[in-house]
């Protein structure tokens, strides 16, 4: 497995998976919507199905001395590492835009989303989209990702919607919340966004190793 | 005891039917796998690499099926399905670093040996390479981790008469070493020179599989060379 996640990383992958990782750090940007920086990292994961699909890697893959199975778990482990990577850096933004930030003007005047655990639940929650709709969508074919992955941009693009609007419903107001307030709320919606992530990410995960179990190349 | 085993492998497609193949292969043999275009070698090989799922059948490696254990099977055997036609913008060195990872027998010796042996530049990119070199770099991927049997689809095509001659003295050092290697092809000279066994397919089903002195006796006519008894049997065959 581990062997997989290195020829992924050392073969397979597009440098722009790498270099679009630093999309994490829109979440400093204020009056912008931050979580089309998760959105961003996917894209730059899209770049690497590409790559892989350009340099016939399904078939070299299969040539080797794994399970087929083991060949989509190893796709799977790049992708999560790459989200886990952007969401590392969003998680420490995130952290000082809430604590030694939590009083700047800029971000108090901002009338977007602001960066707190909220916001980190929905980036999950678009991360486990990706995996489910696009990876997913994928390895139905092993071949074709147009449509899985219009379907990824439109869904993650009503995700990022909802989480801008969501503070501006009557009541709502606290899923914006600054600093440290309302932090049973925040911790509630981040570990949603994880569960949601986990749970997307390994149904996929599942549905992809039987879908290319079957496909015949 | 075979090396490899294949009972009763089917695969349906809407204009092509692999019926009912059963072969086997033993140790330090090499068999000779020969039919048409279109025949159904490919896809046999494809099925018995799990690249392609048969309807039905059984294949077993070293005593072991398939499914379950290709793993571990897979590091075991070598196999190259026509040329390499992947990464072709990526180092060959770079290649065979990540390839050999996956295999704990990997022999660095053995793969200094085979670049030496076909020439290859490993610091060329198989973009670079004439189709006959991608062939010899698949070749030194599957030969390179002591493997106990070798599965190749028309690993001669593509080669200079020189280069395939050196190919078959490889095959027949291997053979000597207890490698069993099954491997298709067109140019039916080249068994001549190292198959011990002939497998003949044509439209799907196996029609010989028989030693190739044994092959020669029972479906040839006096004087016939192994193209000739191809040749004529296909005729035969499209004329009924």
């Amino acid at each position: 497995m581990s062997n997989m996640l290195k020829k992924e990383m050392k073969l397979s992958a597009s440098i722009l998976s790498y270099l679009f990782i630093v999309f994490g750090f829109m979440t400093l940007i204020p009056g912008y919507p931050i979580l089309c920086g998760a959105f961003f990292t996917t894209l730059g994961l899209f770049q690497t199905f590409q790559s892989m699909r350009e340099n016939n890697d399904t078939v070299y893959s299969a040539l080797l001395p794994v399970r087929k199975s083991d060949v989509v778990r190893g796709r799977y482990a790049f992708v999560v590492f790459i989200e886990m990577c952007s969401f590392a850096i969003m998680a420490v933004l995130t952290l000082l835009r809430m604590t030694a930030l939590a009083g700047s003007a800029v971000y108090r005047a901002n009338a977007l989303m602001n960066a707190n655990l909220v916001y980190l639940g929905f980036a999950l929650l678009i991360f486990g989209c990706f995996n489910s709709v696009f990876v997913g969508g994928f390895y139905k074919t092993a071949f074709y990702f147009g449509k899985p992955f219009v379907l990824h941009t439109i869904v993650a693009f009503v995700i990022i919607f909802i989480a801008e609007a969501l503070h501006h419903v009557p009541g709502l107001e606290a899923v914006n919340a600054f600093g440290f307030d309302h932090i049973g709320l925040q911790l509630a919606f981040l570990l949603a966004g994880a569960a949601a992530f986990v749970l997307l990410t390994v149904l996929s995960m599942k549905r992809s190793e039987r879908n290319f179990e079957k496909i015949d190349l | 005891m075979s090396i490899v085993e294949v009972k009763g492998l089917c695969k349906k497609y809407p204009e092509f039917t692999l019926d009912n193949v059963d072969f086997s292969l033993e140790k330090g043999r090499i068999t000779g796998f020969i039919g048409r275009n279109g025949a159904g070698k490919t896809t046999t090989i494809k099925s018995i690499l799990n690249l392609v799922h048969p309807d039905a059948g059984e294949v077993s490696y070293f005593g072991m099926p398939l499914n379950g254990n290709e793993a571990e099977i897979k590091t075991r055997i070598g196999y190259s399905t026509g040329s390499l036609n992947y990464y072709p913008r990526k180092k060959l060195k770079d290649l065979i670093a990540v390839t050999k990872l996956f295999y704990p027998n990997w022999n660095d010796e053995a793969a200094r040996r085979y670049a030496e042996l076909f020439k290859l530049d490993l610091e060329k990119t198989p973009l670079e390479l004439s189709e006959g070199m991608k062939v010899k770099c698949n070749l030194l991927l599957a030969m390179s981790h002591g493997a106990e049997v070798l599965i190749l689809d028309e690993p001669t095509s593509g080669l200079d008469p020189f280069s395939r001659d050196e190919l078959l003295d490889v095959f027949l050092q291997l053979r000597d070493h207890g490698v069993a290697i099954l491997y298709s092809t067109h140019i039916t000279s080249d068994l001549e020179k190292c198959a011990d066994d002939i497998l003949y397919i044509r439209n799907g089903k196996i029609i010989a599989s028989e030693t190739r002195e044994r092959f020669i006796e029972t479906m040839g006519q006096p004087g016939e060379t192994l193209e000739e008894i191809m040749l004529r049997s296909e005729r035969e065959a499209r004329n009924e």
